[in-house]
């Protein structure tokens, strides 16, 4: 034991100055989801098994490829079930994206999709009557 | 002796109580028992030494059939015998055998206050898991409770200021928590003292109870195993392995060869870093910091391996239903073998340091000491039931899974003190190392996963699994839906309490703390108990006369 302690003395610092230091995370990390819309079908395997009730997938047009996935990030427990549901792989867990702080709750809800499909999909809500119909 | 000769000792022990014999599964016999012979019956079993009460499951058959049941859970090797009780609605007594068999204590207070079983006995004023503010005769894990009847009730014991303070003379009542009562998790314990000599031991733990046996109820069998894997943080991986198993069990379904070796591969990486952990915890409750410190360091190597392996340090999410996440690769392999290199050599330091270190001895050695026959009594699990001689471990007894074709040896002491169960810990890390390697040399080819169905047939069954700190079980039953009809998890702290109150009496306030982390106790786990021990019923102080005393004797 003083052997150990004797050695630490003269070993270098090991605190890193986060956040301008950071270390690499590991490549299976589970970080935020991501979707691509493009190889989705909409068979919402992703939303039925998710414990946390943390996505939800709006079909604007099956057969044209339009969806909007609204992710609630707060309340996501990064298990990457849907990512195993996926037969099409079109979503994941990203290794990169993982730093969660924010100073309003909305941060956290985020939409994939096409630009135009979330613009619309926004729209929709805005509107009072849409809305009702769109759950 | 085979799963076969074990039954039917079982069953000629039993049979002049036996009304109905199931047999449910190879290892498994149910036993239909009337309520009145239940006591007839568990004292049969006991005196003729065979296995140990490894739990109770309270079910509610329905409002239909109108009746309530309990399992009494028996457990001897791979073998378990359940005594399965049936009380009308209208009148839910149970006699109690709590004093055949003291872990019961425990598993019946869950059952009355869950289930709302009248057991004989039994103050009921008294709370173990359910709030203080929670209303009387209501019973969440009932099929017809609804939300709308939890609401909470004012003026119950919540306001009321706890007893506390000087009983007579030089007794005193010492409260510790519950914030960081000796670990960084809430629970709440009751020390009588006489001087420095500990005369009584009283604990109220619950204040971590989130109602997940209730939540499990409406979820589907795949978001329960994330549920599931959160009931601890320490061992997560043995809870959902836990679960997996039962559920494959009742689907019928297999899980490949490959996915139950990397099953056991992060259940030994998760061993390491658990008991690394509770080495830190010992040490700084000993006082012992620069130990506390550098385990801890050395923990973060197996983190980092969890972390590269499954994408996270904790609630690492390697189970599927069916199999496995996570691949266990070639370069997977040779990280993880240079991460145990370090570790071996640092556990073997450590087991040097816990049996030669003089300080840390005069805090371990011949203190808490638990015999064998003591350890069978309080129905001890884990390194705890292995420090004192137990033969315990699911691994070994039972294999499941992998650890048929990668065996992990016994570790075990005989002294039984807090010395014995630091160094069963730490060499059983040096096996989880050697078995660890072994899969990794001769990892089975093939897929990660079995299909599973999304409905699983009708049935009941039992998984049973060794956690870092003992057995773990999980009484499984479904109605062949989508979701299950009842999850009953009964976990190793909860019956290892009963050594720490027992023990505790006769020694200093000053070895509380160790004693409290001797047995690696984990809150988050067992939240559900309460019990008094000893504590003398003598002349109480009111906060106010207490109060009143205190200010008057700073006055002097």
């Amino acid at each position: 034991m003083f052997k150990d302690i004797l050695a630490s003395l003269f070993k270098k610092n090991n605190t890193q100055l986060y956040p301008f230091e950071k270390n690499p995370t590991p490549e299976r990390f589970r970080g935020n989801l991501y979707y691509d819309p493009s190889a989705c079908t909409g068979c919402c395997l992703c939303v039925k098994d998710c414990p946390s009730k943390a996505i939800e997938l709006v079909t604007l047009d099956r057969a044209a490829k339009r969806f909007v996935l609204k992710y609630h990030m707060d309340r996501c427990v990064y298990c990457g079930q849907c990512a195993i549901n996926c037969k099409f792989k079109c979503m994941g867990m990203s290794n990169k994206d993982w730093e969660h702080a924010a100073v309003d709750k909305k941060e956290f809800v985020v939409y994939y999709g096409k630009e135009e499909d979330v613009k619309q999909f926004l729209e929709k809500l805005a509107a009072p009557d849409d809305a009702a119909t769109d759950k | 002796m085979n799963i076969e000769q074990t039954l039917q000792t079982a069953e000629k022990i039993l049979a002049p109580w036996n009304k109905d014999t199931l047999r449910p599964e190879s290892n498994r016999m149910d036993m239909v028992v009337q309520t009145d012979e239940l006591r007839a019956a568990t004292n049969a079993l006991h005196d003729a030494h065979w296995g140990y009460l490894s739990a109770i499951t309270g079910l509610d058959l329905g409002v239909e059939s109108g009746q309530l049941e309990a399992l009494y859970h028996f457990c001897s090797g791979p073998v378990v015998v359940s005594l399965r009780v049936r009380v009308p609605r209208e009148n839910t007594y149970l006699p109690s055998i709590a004093d055949i068999l003291p872990p019961a204590t425990f598993f019946e207070r869950e059952l009355s206050e869950t289930l709302g079983f009248k057991i004989e006995g039994l103050d009921e004023s008294d709370r173990l898991f359910i709030p203080d503010d929670w209303p009387s005769d209501v019973y969440p894990l009932r099929s017809d409770f609804a939300v709308e009847q939890a609401a909470p009730v004012s003026g119950s014991r919540i306001d009321e200021i706890p007893e506390q303070g000087m009983l007579t003379g030089n007794t005193f009542v010492i409260p510790i928590g519950p914030q960081h009562p000796a670990l960084k998790e809430p629970g709440h314990f009751q020390f009588t003292v006489d001087g420095e000599i500990v005369t009584g031991a009283k604990m109220r733990l619950g204040y971590a109870h989130r109602g997940i046996e209730k939540a499990a109820e409406s979820r589907s069998w795949y978001q329960n195993l994330y549920l599931f894997e959160r009931v601890c943080g320490i061992c997560s991986h043995t809870h959902a392995m836990a679960y997996c198993m039962g559920v494959e069990k009742l689907a019928q379904v297999e899980a490949p060869p490959r996915a139950h070796a990397i099953r056991e591969l992060v259940a030994g990486l998760e061993r390491i870093h658990s008991h690394l952990l509770w080495l830190g915890v010992a040490a700084h409750e000993a006082g012992f910091d620069t130990l506390f410190m550098y385990s801890w360091r050395d923990r973060e190597t197996v983190m980092n391996l969890l972390e590269q392996v499954t994408g996270n340090r904790v609630n690492y999410s390697a189970n599927v239903l069916g199999g496995v996440k996570c691949e266990v690769g070639p370069e997977q392999a040779a990280k993880i073998k240079e991460g145990l290199d370090y570790l071996e050599t640092r556990i073997r330091h450590y087991l040097e340091v816990v049996t030669t270190d003089a300080m840390f001895l005069n805090r371990t050695r011949g203190i808490g000491t638990i015999t064998a026959a003591e350890a069978e009594k309080f129905g001890l699990l884990g390194p705890t039931a292995r420090a004192s001689g137990l033969m315990r471990d699911i691994r070994i007894e039972a294999p499941y899974g992998a650890y048929v074709r990668y065996p992990v040896s016994l570790v075990t002491r005989t002294n039984g003190d807090l010395e014995a169960r630091c160094e069963v810990r730490l060499e059983e890390l040096l096996v989880s190392c050697f078995a660890i390697r072994a899969i990794l040399d001769n990892m089975p080819e093939g897929p990660l996963t079995a299909r599973m169905p999304r409905k699983i047939p009708a049935g009941e069954t039992i998984a049973r699994v060794e956690a870092p700190r003992g057995e773990l079980l999980y009484f499984i039953k479904s109605n062949g839906g989508e979701t299950p009809a009842r999850i009953h998890v009964r976990t190793p702290s909860l019956c290892n309490w009963v050594s720490v109150l027992e023990k505790a009496v006769g020694r200093q306030l000053a070895d509380v703390p160790m004693l409290i982390a001797g047995m690696d106790p984990c809150f988050s786990c067992n939240d559900r108990v309460v019990t008094v021990l000893r504590t003398d019923k003598k002349e109480a102080w009111s906060w106010k006369q207490l109060r009143e005393y205190g200010i008057e004797y700073y006055r002097r």
